[in-house]
């Protein structure tokens, strides 16, 4: 993940500065995050479910 | 012609007395700023108090406080005396030669940061001096959280002036080698190999989290908590909500702390005349740490919540989010920065565990937390952000951040951490100054050494409302 601009050096940058500025890196790292908080979720809620039963009466 | 001159030296007073008060402004903002900064660290420690005396058995409960509070008081004075005076006198190393900022050496460290002689001018009130005082509280602080994250880990058995030894040498000696070395313009991991730690993953935390591993291989585990199949025991403290407390605390704390990495622009000691830096000159924004603070603790309570369902994880993994992504504060995307501190909350609980099978007790996850997790986040920065400038410069002329330059760092941080607290405790347990004895550890360490009772009443059932 390089920097965003042709010269390696700070006094360039007037805008964005984070890495992956630029690229597809900010969208596909947002896309994975989100997907990483539906995953727990549904993991989370059968794991709980799964723990509650045992307490069905 | 003469009233029209007149008119633009009035024009030139009204500017210049403008751009006076601008300046007073800006210089008393600046003071303002990292004067802040020191309360809210402060917070950090009513955090770690709370969460190391919820994390004690009741017969313990005080003096886990004591020894807290104690490492605080001694960490001012002996960072005063000298911790102050190693940050600017070794970035270059030893021993002690100037370096190419003009900022640091023996020479340098002498005429600012000795509290005698001429150099006594900028460690006392100096109405020409509005920097000194409040970037020594601020460092103070740093110092002070060093010594806080070694003292949850040795509770319950250690002894009380043993463990303030400790505390000074890792608060005003180690951490500060490492800060003079990672974190300053002038040091030679900056310069030579361009590490780049903002946050302080490394330099603070991991020297700390392995300064404690160096002290608990000496000081064993508490009487109770192996078996002798050397399986391990849960021995849980006495009051669980007080330290999820004592850890968003610790939590709220961070934003001083991580406020207190930016340098703020316009004074004759900052980089920029119109924009905030971090230590190394490179640009920060309070929104860029806005940003990924709240992102790094949101992922790091998730990834440990899915793993161990435990509040005491879950807030452990909130710090664990932040150290994992401290080194990148500045450059890294907020959804980069979830990523991280998710991957560092789910690795989490499986790292104390490992440690603890090894035979080591840390009462509160201190080694695991601040330090594997620490130079688990300064090697991150290495794999994403290779090719970053790590100090402000020309193109070609400033090292940049490398996936080798942050290994070295980790493994520098390491050794700062390890050898140190390792050698030194082992010369207390020779002296006899380490452990208490095995009859005060069993009495409870409240009824040994300290003339008050934590619950005089004990926890009853409150007496019944009236009607």
């Amino acid at each position: 993940m390089g920097f965003p601009y042709d010269e390696a050096s700070w006094s360039v940058v007037d805008g964005a500065m984070f890495m992956g500025w630029g690229s597809a890196a900010p969208g596909f790292y947002t896309l994975i995050a989100a997907v990483i908080c539906a995953a727990v979720l549904v993991v989370g809620n059968a794991s709980e479910k799964k723990k509650a039963k045992r307490f069905d009466k | 012609m003469e009233e029209q001159l007149a008119e633009l030296v009035a024009k030139v007073a009204e500017l210049e007395a403008a751009g006076g008060g601008a300046k007073v402004t800006n210089t008393m903002f600046a003071e303002t700023f990292y004067y802040l900064t020191i309360p809210l660290m402060i917070i950090i420690h009513a955090g770690f108090l709370a969460y190391e005396m919820g994390a004690s058995r009741m017969k313990n409960v005080l003096s886990s406080g004591v020894k807290n509070i104690l490492a605080f008081a001694f960490m001012i004075p002996t960072f005063y005396f000298f911790g102050w005076w190693v940050y600017w006198g070794f970035p270059t190393g030893i021993p002690g030669a100037p370096g190419p900022a003009g900022i640091s050496g023996i020479e340098y460290a002498n005429a600012i940061a000795w509290g005698w002689g001429e150099s006594a001018q900028y460690m006392g009130p100096n109405v020409a001096d509005q920097a000194s005082g409040v970037f020594f509280g601020a460092f103070a602080l740093f110092a002070a959280t060093t010594a806080s994250i070694m003292s949850g880990a040795v509770i319950e058995r250690i002894q009380t002036v043993g463990f303030v030894i400790l505390a000074i040498v890792l608060g005003s000696f180690a951490w500060v080698v490492a800060a003079a070395w990672g974190w300053h313009a002038d040091g030679w991991l900056v310069t030579q190999w361009g590490v780049h730690d903002f946050g302080a993953a490394g330099l603070v935390h991991a020297v700390a989290g392995f300064f404690a591993l160096g002290v608990l291989i000496n000081l064993g585990p508490r009487i109770g908590k192996f078996n002798a199949d050397g399986t391990a025991n849960d021995i849980a403290g006495h009051n669980m909500p007080m330290t999820v407390v004592g850890l968003m605390l610790i939590i709220v704390g961070f934003w001083g702390f991580l406020m207190a990495c930016v340098i703020v622009p316009g004074e004759a000691w900052s980089w920029f005349a119109d924009k905030p830096s971090t230590i190394y000159g490179t640009p920060i924004t309070l929104s860029a740490l806005a940003f990924n603070i709240l992102m790094a603790v949101a992922g790091g309570i998730i990834g440990a919540w899915i793993i161990t369902k435990d509040p005491f994880w879950m807030m452990s993994g909130a710090l664990a989010g932040i150290i994992s992504t401290a080194s990148g504060l500045d450059i890294y995307y907020p959804a980069l920065t979830f990523i991280i501190a998710f991957s560092a909350g789910l690795i989490l609980k499986s790292c104390a565990n490992w440690l603890e099978k090894r035979g080591i007790d840390d009462a509160v996850g201190a080694v695991t937390v601040h330090g594997t997790i620490g130079l688990y986040g300064v090697v991150m920065l290495g794999v994403f952000a290779s090719g970053f400038p790590a100090l402000q410069g020309a193109a070609g002329e400033v090292p940049t951040i490398s996936l080798v330059g942050q290994i070295v760092g980790a493994v520098v941080f390491f050794l700062l951490g390890f050898v140190p607290g390792y050698v030194v405790s082992l010369v207390l347990k020779g002296m006899g100054m380490l452990r208490v004895p095995e009859g005060a550890e069993l009495a409870g360490m409240d009824t040994v050494k300290v003339p008050a009772q934590g619950y005089p009443e004990g926890i009853p059932t409150s007496p019944a409302p009236a009607e």
